[in-house]
């Protein structure tokens, strides 16, 4: 059965191989979990149409989806700076992926400036239906994951600054995920924004 | 423990040693990344749970004794005791006590060092005490008295603090379920042998990647059910209130839509094991292979399409159909694994150890929980059992006669790997008597004060019913004495029990082609897995097995009682 | 081993004896539980029972070919196919057959089919809207039923109205009224949390539903036809409980179904002895409020031993007249109970968390309505309620209507009824059914 292979004489690459391989597929079953949580509240916003005779309810004025389309452009944009800057980042071009990543984290933040805006300014009359409570709601649970997403990003560029990490794909893991994560967030928008904004 | 690199088959002695070098006992109290010790840790820690919410059940039973409310001091007094018994049955029990089992075997099965993330495999397991605690704290407050399943308003408007406690653990414990279960994925998938083909992989690995799939699409929508629930307690909000323009059926939908799958995150793990067992203890090959791991998937598939059978009563009557129809369709693949089990074990040569009885009479239960399945699916006869103890009997059989005997095999079948010795048979098979017919006369009978008009979840009830109710709970200790058996035998044998050696059942399966305990890396190098999981009976797989029994032979094999 | 391509062993003569066996049992076993089906299932009392009950057989025939198919199979391999001592060889090394899955995947689902198409007719059948429901004396009026924790309220809104040209409504407390051959088409509604309510003899079960009260709320339906069962008496009375737990007292939440032979036993011995009652009250304040307060899902929290209740969810009612004078300081005996009853929130009882249902002449729930006039007798009942009492018996026609005035402003209009006679009258009405009857 089992011949006796000498450990050490195993090469190291494989154990770090492995371990993107490992962290990459995570990552991804890890989006497609989480990714439901934003469903079942894209389900819970439809079953709740359903308690009243229109949507938005009589009498509430419906959200103006200027400022949040301005807000989704934004976060694209944010997408593809990230996107761009792991791609300079793999041609160790360490200075550009730090601009890119910059920028990628200012459009974030204008992003949310406007999603807290948003959430404010939601009308009393609103309020006192499902109509501006699930927004909240919605808004409320993506501006969180945004948010801590915003933070890695943060310790990411800090880490980069610093030369933590080089073009080599191995070396790069926080990068690329902290990307991934940056684009669930992009798309976990994209469907509430479709959802809130554009479905009546 | 360094990994001594053993030249196999050279230094009997050395290997006894390592037989029994088994981890401290204060191993298992602390962290630690290593998935055998996470894995006694989930198997300890949720044996534990299932004697809580056992002795909860004995309580209830007290309870039913007779028709007045007695034992309990009030019906909410008693509402949360089932309250608290299906949460941690569930939560605290069966699907921890899963992960304890996939923990421990998957990785040694696909011939890897350990999990594919360690730190988080252990991050999950230590998410569980603290979860339990706060579930229990409610205990301390008013406990939750809406039933497992938290319907709203009841659980909104009316149910004490403790309500609001067990939605948080009950978070906590998705989280944990949904970490574990991405891990058993990326391990499934990334870390089997080269030579281990999807199609050659242990229909244990295939259960826990069925079951992790559900896991991680299912575990979100409580996540998010559990966080409006919160939000309608905690903040004022009304989701789940109709007066504000909420919905209770909103409650109901996401519920259910975890809940039902969940139901198969019970059992699938349960149905895998059955594979090892009756295979290994039959020494004939697991009958149609592709098919019964194929139908693990069909199931997890099917299972997210059924979820509002449990709503019968409450849906839109345009609606039910639909779900009748998904629900009897779910039945099919089900019906594939009974198929193959029985042509498994039919012309084996069947070995009667404890592992092989509780196997079996998970076959022989699980098929009255499978027709009571099918009958409920029937819409016209669920609106009638709906909500009834017929229901309660058809969630035991699946989820006890099912599930729990599942565990016992487990149990009695990879303890001599997880310990070194083997465990008593006569104590087993003792066991297996008091909890066979315990069970039988426990749940059986519930099938028919359901039908002649005994609602679920009642303190009280019409005094007709109390023969039936009495026969139910005199068995029902019968059945609770049984667990201290098993619990005998445990410590007994990790004493004193015979050394197993590494593969005392003569197993095909990669978990015993090492020591018994393996070292802290599992093997002592990369093992080379046999052609099939299965193929017994040939004469490659008897000379494999004869190198693994004369590679590890320092130690005599003790074999089971029959050899 | 040796037949490594050979297919399901020989079969050995213990084979062939215990499938014998097991043939034989299985068909006694089947002819014994079709015997034994009665005595697990209620009674047939409606329509709706046969054709769910023939389901059942279905059900359990292919349930039982399974169960006795597949536990034989089971007895069969553990007695043939037990490894003999000694024997430490492998079985064959068999890996499965094509034809086999095939013919085990495709038989369920045909089966499974053939349950779904038959469940679903006798769904639509069982189901169907009825041309004529609740009907009485040729009209059709509603029943609306009520559940509220922990009681169930039943209420005809009949086609018969009063001097002042109302609707009478009879309300029957926790049992529903009907007789054989009525199409019943129950509207369903909750008060608080879900309720399932379940005739089990009926074979019926709908739950009840929380909806926004401005909007009507969100009734639900439930159909059933009571049909005779041969031997039964009647007025034959069945069970209804609450299947969805509602907290404390969910078990206790129950009432009756009581089936009347025909319409005109139905008539005589329910509704116009009811309707009759509400036409010609009691003179006596006290009477019509002992009688008034049954109407009320009271009984559902309250202890009174005149009356056997028993619940004790909310604060005893033995000698509520004795205390009633001293809870509140500035609150005479009549004030507190008035206000007790329709501003229940005034004053909580010590030891006791529960917020009693509002009652009262505005509330949206159909079933908790009380006028003034109810109130006034209600209260006058419960001042009798004790060894002594608080209240001012004597002057009980001013002393209350001027508390309900005091503490609501309402008039009360204490002549409401006062003409009647009913002990005369329901006297005759009995007599009338007694002939009826015989």
């Amino acid at each position: 059965m089992t011949t006796i292979i000498d450990q050490q004489g195993k090469p190291k690459l494989g154990a770090a191989d492995l371990r993107l391989k490992n962290n990459r597929l995570g990552m991804t079953i890890f989006q497609i979990s989480w990714i439901m949580v934003f469903l079942a509240l894209i389900i819970v916003n439809w079953q709740l149409r359903f308690s009243y005779s229109q949507w938005p309810p009589a009498g509430v004025a419906p959200f103006d989806p200027l400022l949040p389309s301005a807000a989704t452009l934004a976060l694209l944009l944010s997408s593809v700076l990230v996107r761009r800057g792991l791609q300079t980042l793999r041609r160790n071009h360490l200075g550009g992926f730090l601009m890119r990543w910059r920028g990628a984290m200012v459009l974030g933040l204008a992003f949310m400036a406007i999603i807290v805006y948003e959430f404010a300014s939601v009308s009393d009359a609103a309020m006192a239906t499902q109509y501006g409570v699930t927004m909240r709601l919605m808004t409320g649970f993506h501006f969180v994951h945004a948010l801590a997403i915003l933070a890695i990003m943060a310790r990411v560029y800090r880490g980069g600054a610093a030369g933590s990490y080089s073009g080599d794909e191995r070396h790069s893991w926080p990068v690329e995920g902290t990307a991934k994560l940056w684009y669930f967030v992009t798309l976990a928008w994209l469907m509430f924004y479709v959802v809130l904004y554009w479905i009546r | 423990m360094a990994t001594i690199a053993v030249p196999l088959g050279a230094q009997g002695e050395q290997q006894e040693a390592d037989a029994l070098r088994r981890p401290a006992l204060s191993d298992y109290l602390r962290w630690s990344v290593d998935h055998k010790i996470i894995g006694v840790q989930y198997g300890v820690s949720a044996f534990l749970f299932f004697m809580i919410g056992g002795a909860m059940a004995m309580l209830i039973r007290l309870e039913l004794w007779t028709p007045a409310l007695d034992v309990m001091v009030s019906g909410a007094a008693y509402n949360s005791l089932f309250t608290i018994h299906g949460t941690i049955m569930i939560f605290l029990f069966i699907i921890p006590m899963w992960a304890a089992f996939g923990n421990f075997v998957v990785p040694l099965q696909l011939g890897a060092k350990d999990m594919a993330f360690p730190w988080l495999n252990a991050f999950a397991f230590w998410l569980i005490p603290p979860a339990a605690v706060i579930v229990l704290l409610g205990y301390f407050v008013s406990p939750a008295e809406a039933g497992w399943t938290s319907y709203p308003p009841l659980s909104t408007l009316f149910s004490g603090d403790g309500q609001t406690l067990w939605a948080l653990g009950a978070h906590l414990l998705g989280i944990s379920s949904i970490m574990g279960s991405i891990n058993f994925i990326v391990t499934i998938f990334n870390m089997r042998p080269p030579e281990m083909t999807l199609w050659r992989m242990p229909l244990l690995c295939w259960a826990v990647l069925a079951t992790s799939i559900i896991a991680v699409m299912a575990t979100p929508f409580l996540a998010g059910a559990l966080t409006l629930l919160l939000l309608d307690r905690v903040a004022g909000t009304t989701f789940f209130d109709a007066a504000g323009g909420g919905d209770v059926l909103l409650w109901q939908n996401i519920f259910w839509f975890y809940s039902h799958p969940a139901v198969y995150i019970m059992v699938l793990p349960g149905m895998g094991v059955l594979s090892e067992v009756l295979s290994v203890h039959s020494r004939k090959p697991v009958f149609g292979y592709r098919m019964v791991g194929l139908s693990s998937m069909g199931i997890a598939f099917v299972g997210f399409t059924v979820w509002a059978h449990h709503m019968f009563t409450s849906l839109q009557p345009e609606l039910r159909i639909p779900f009748m129809i998904t629900t009897m369709i779910i039945a099919v693949p089900t019906g594939i694994k009974m198929f193959s089990w029985l042509g498994t074990i039919w012309g084996g040569k069947i070995r009667f150890t404890s592992a092989m009885l509780f196997a079996l009479g998970f076959l022989s239960l699980f098929v009255i929980g499978g027709i009571s399945g099918v009958m409920l699916a029937a819409l016209p006869f669920d609106i009638h059992v709906h909500d009834t103890y017929f229901v309660v009997s058809h969630f035991h059989f699946v989820l006890f006669g099912g599930s729990v005997f599942a565990v016992y095999a487990a149990l009695y079948h990879w303890f001599p790997k997880v310990t070194g010795r083997m465990m008593n048979e006569r104590l087993g098979q003792i066991h297996f008597l008091f909890t066979y017919f315990g069970f039988l006369f426990t749940f059986f009978p519930m099938h028919v004060v359901g039908m002649l008009g005994m609602p679920r979840r009642v303190a009280v009830y019409v005094e007709a019913f109390q023969p039936w109710n009495q026969l139910i709970s005199f068995s029902a200790f019968v059945l609770g004495f049984s667990s201290f058996i098993v619990i005998y035998n445990v410590i007994k044998s990790y004493y004193h029990g015979p050394i197993a050696g590494a593969n005392p059942w003569r197993a095909l399966t990669l978990e015993w082609q090492t020591t018994s305990p393996p070292p802290a890396t599992n093997f002592a190098d990369d093992p080379i897995p046999f052609e099939d999981p299965y193929g017994y009976g040939t004469e490659a797989s008897g000379a494999y097995l004869d190198a693994v029994d004369e590679a590890f032979s320092g130690a005599q094999p003790a074999r089971s009682g029959s050899h | 081993m040796d037949n490594t391509r050979s297919n399901i062993p020989a079969i050995s003569p213990a084979a062939v004896v215990v499938t014998a066996v097991f043939l034989l049992v299985s068909v006694i076993g089947i002819n014994w539980f079709t015997t034994f089906v009665p005595v697990v299932l209620p009674e047939q009392a409606s329509a709706e029972s046969k054709s769910v009950d023939e389901l059942f057989y279905i059900l359990m025939i292919i349930g039982g070919v399974v169960f006795f198919m597949i536990q034989g199979m089971l007895l069969i391999s553990v007695i043939a196919f037990r490894a003999r001592p000694g024997d430490h060889s492998d079985g064959p090394t068999y890996h499965g057959n094509p034809l086999l899955e095939v013919i085990w995947t495709v038989i369920p689902a045909m089966v499974v089919v053939f349950l779904a198409v038959v469940s679903y007719n006798i769904w639509t059948q069982n189901s169907e809207p009825k041309a004529s429901v609740n009907m009485v004396e040729g009209q059709s009026i509603s029943i609306n039923v009520t559940g509220a924790r922990y009681a169930w309220t039943h209420q005809y809104v009949t086609e018969r109205f009063d001097e002042a040209g109302n609707q009478i409504v009879i309300n029957s407390g926790p049992d529903l009224h009907t007789f054989i051959g009525q199409n019943v088409d129950l509207t369903l509604q909750t008060q608080d949390v879900i309720h399932s309510y379940w005739a089990p003899a009926m074979r019926v079960k709908q739950d009840l539903l929380p909806g926004d009260p401005a909007q009507g709320g969100r009734p639900t339906q439930l159909r059933f036809t009571p049909v005779r069962v041969e031997g039964r008496a009647y007025p034959a009375e069945y069970p209804i409980v609450c299947a969805e737990l509602c907290g404390d007292g969910h078990g206790r939440m129950r009432g009756s179904v009581i089936v009347y032979e025909d319409e005109n036993q139905f008539l005589d011995l329910f509704y116009e002895p009811a309707i009759h009652a509400i036409l010609n009250p009691p003179a006596d304040p006290v009477l019509r409020g002992e009688m008034e307060i049954q109407n009320y899902i009271c009984n559902s929290c309250h202890i009174l031993d005149s009356l056997d209740w028993t619940a004790t969810t909310g604060p005893s009612l033995n000698g509520i007249a004795e205390r009633a004078g001293e809870r509140v300081p500035g609150q005479s005996a009549e004030e507190y109970i008035a206000t007790s009853i329709w501003n229940s929130g005034a004053f909580r009882v010590p030891g006791y968390d529960q917020q009693m249902a509002a009652f009262g002449p505005d509330v949206v729930e159909a079933a908790n309505v009380m006028t003034p006039e109810q109130l006034y007798s209600i209260v006058a009942y419960l001042c009798t309620q004790g060894e002594g009492s608080d209240c001012d018996m004597d002057n009980a026609s001013t002393a209350i209507p001027d508390a309900i005035q005091t503490v609501f402003g309402y008039e009360v209009d204490i002549t409401f009824g006062m003409d009647g006679d009913a002990g005369a009258e329901s006297a005759d009405a009995e007599a009338e059914a007694g002939e009826d009857s015989a």
